[in-house]
């Protein structure tokens, strides 16, 4: 059995801002985070026959949409469990996308709307293949301030490749841009 | 015989080692994914003029499966790439199979009106098929070789209209998938 290679590390310090994107340099792994006012979340929804009740509540949450591009050459690995997000210190918990399903279900929401939902989503997890870019919206429960995020992806086709390690620490909901 | 002369018959004739199929992924183009060969998904949709298709009746043909939906950006990008590439390759025995991810009539005869106005679009009304196929995002193409298996998946949008991608469809519309 192969033993794990030792970790690349990687600390960033980068600044969001609403509309704007960044990547992380110096990786094979390219993030850009976007974050979404409530008006373009609920325009978005809207637009597509959402039920009201639907965009009222996704409104009141923080999106930010991530691209993930693997610009090297070994596949990388995105698992959103190894996401944590945290502001003042405080662990800030994510909605995994099986969060909504109950909700949606409650409120009697049609398929083709919660799977426009969930395609509106990023993976939970996805083999990135090199040069492969896809993204989605992460949804966290809005919160004023900076938010961390420390994110690790596993590389090689096998997952035994060096562990990638990232962190921002200025990241914010789009209606606490600075 | 000596020895090499020996070994390299053994290579020829043993299934799947062959010269073509390592021609055929030399030629793959980029953004294209050798697929495990595992069966397709079946589904039967409908299309916006309510023209039923079921995928099995393919069998025997190679399939371009594409799902889309207009919300997504990189789906508006590569439309009209899909569009030229179903216009040159109309002779061609490629069965290009689109199907709407969860969207409406008004809303698919709108966005293909403006994008490709000459395609038509199975309509998965409810978005279960495609959750079925489990895409790893939107666009998302397959291509079902004549025996009902996925055998390539392209890595989201993908230039079909140059000469590259084009040489590969023909090259495999033209082969019976055994390889």
């Amino acid at each position: 059995m192969q033993a794990p290679r030792k970790p690349h590390r990687y600390r960033l310090l980068l600044l969001a801002f609403s509309g704007a994107a960044m990547a992380a340099p110096d990786t094979p792994v390219d993030i850009r985070f976007t974050p979404r006012t409530p008006e373009q979340m609920s325009a978005f929804y809207a637009a597509r026959g959402f039920p009201q009740p639907m965009v009222e509540l996704l409104a009141k949450q923080c999106f930010i949409t991530v691209r993930v591009h693997n610009r090297g050459t070994d596949t990388i690995w995105l698992d959103l469990s190894r996401w944590h997000f945290s502001a003042r210190g405080k662990e800030v918990r994510r909605y995994h996308r099986n969060h909504w399903l109950p909700l949606w279900k409650d409120m009697g929401i049609p398929l083709a709307k919660q799977s426009t939902f969930r395609w509106t989503l990023l993976p939970e997890a996805l083999d990135y293949q090199p040069d492969e870019a896809e993204g989605g919206n992460i949804i966290l429960p809005w919160v004023k301030g900076p938010i961390s995020l420390s994110a690790s992806f596993a590389s090689g086709p096998d997952q035994r490749g060096p562990l990638i390690r990232l962190r921002y620490d200025n990241l914010h909901c789009a209606e606490d841009k600075p | 015989m000596n020895l090499y002369r020996q070994l390299w018959l053994l290579i020829l004739l043993i299934p799947g080692i062959g010269l073509a199929p390592l021609q055929a992924d030399n030629a793959l183009p980029k953004g294209l994914r050798v697929y495990s060969p595992g069966p397709a998904p079946v589904f039967r949709l409908s299309d916006m003029d309510n023209e039923a298709f079921a995928l099995d009746s393919a069998r025997g043909r190679w399939v371009f499966v594409h799902f889309w939906a207009s919300w997504c950006g990189p789906c508006r990008k590569e439309m009209p790439a899909v569009q030229r590439m179903a216009t040159l390759l109309e002779d061609e025995p490629l069965l290009i199979v689109m199907v709407n991810t969860s969207e409406d009539e008004d809303t698919v005869f709108s966005f293909l009106g403006s994008y490709a106005p000459d395609m038509n679009s199975l309509m998965d009304r409810d978005g279960q098929v495609t959750e079925a196929w489990q895409p790893r995002g939107l666009p998302a193409t397959y291509l079902v070789d004549p025996q009902g298996n996925i055998r390539y998946q392209a890595l989201g949008g993908r230039p079909w209209d140059q000469p590259e991608y084009l040489a590969f469809l023909r090259s495999l519309s033209r082969s019976d998938g055994t390889n």
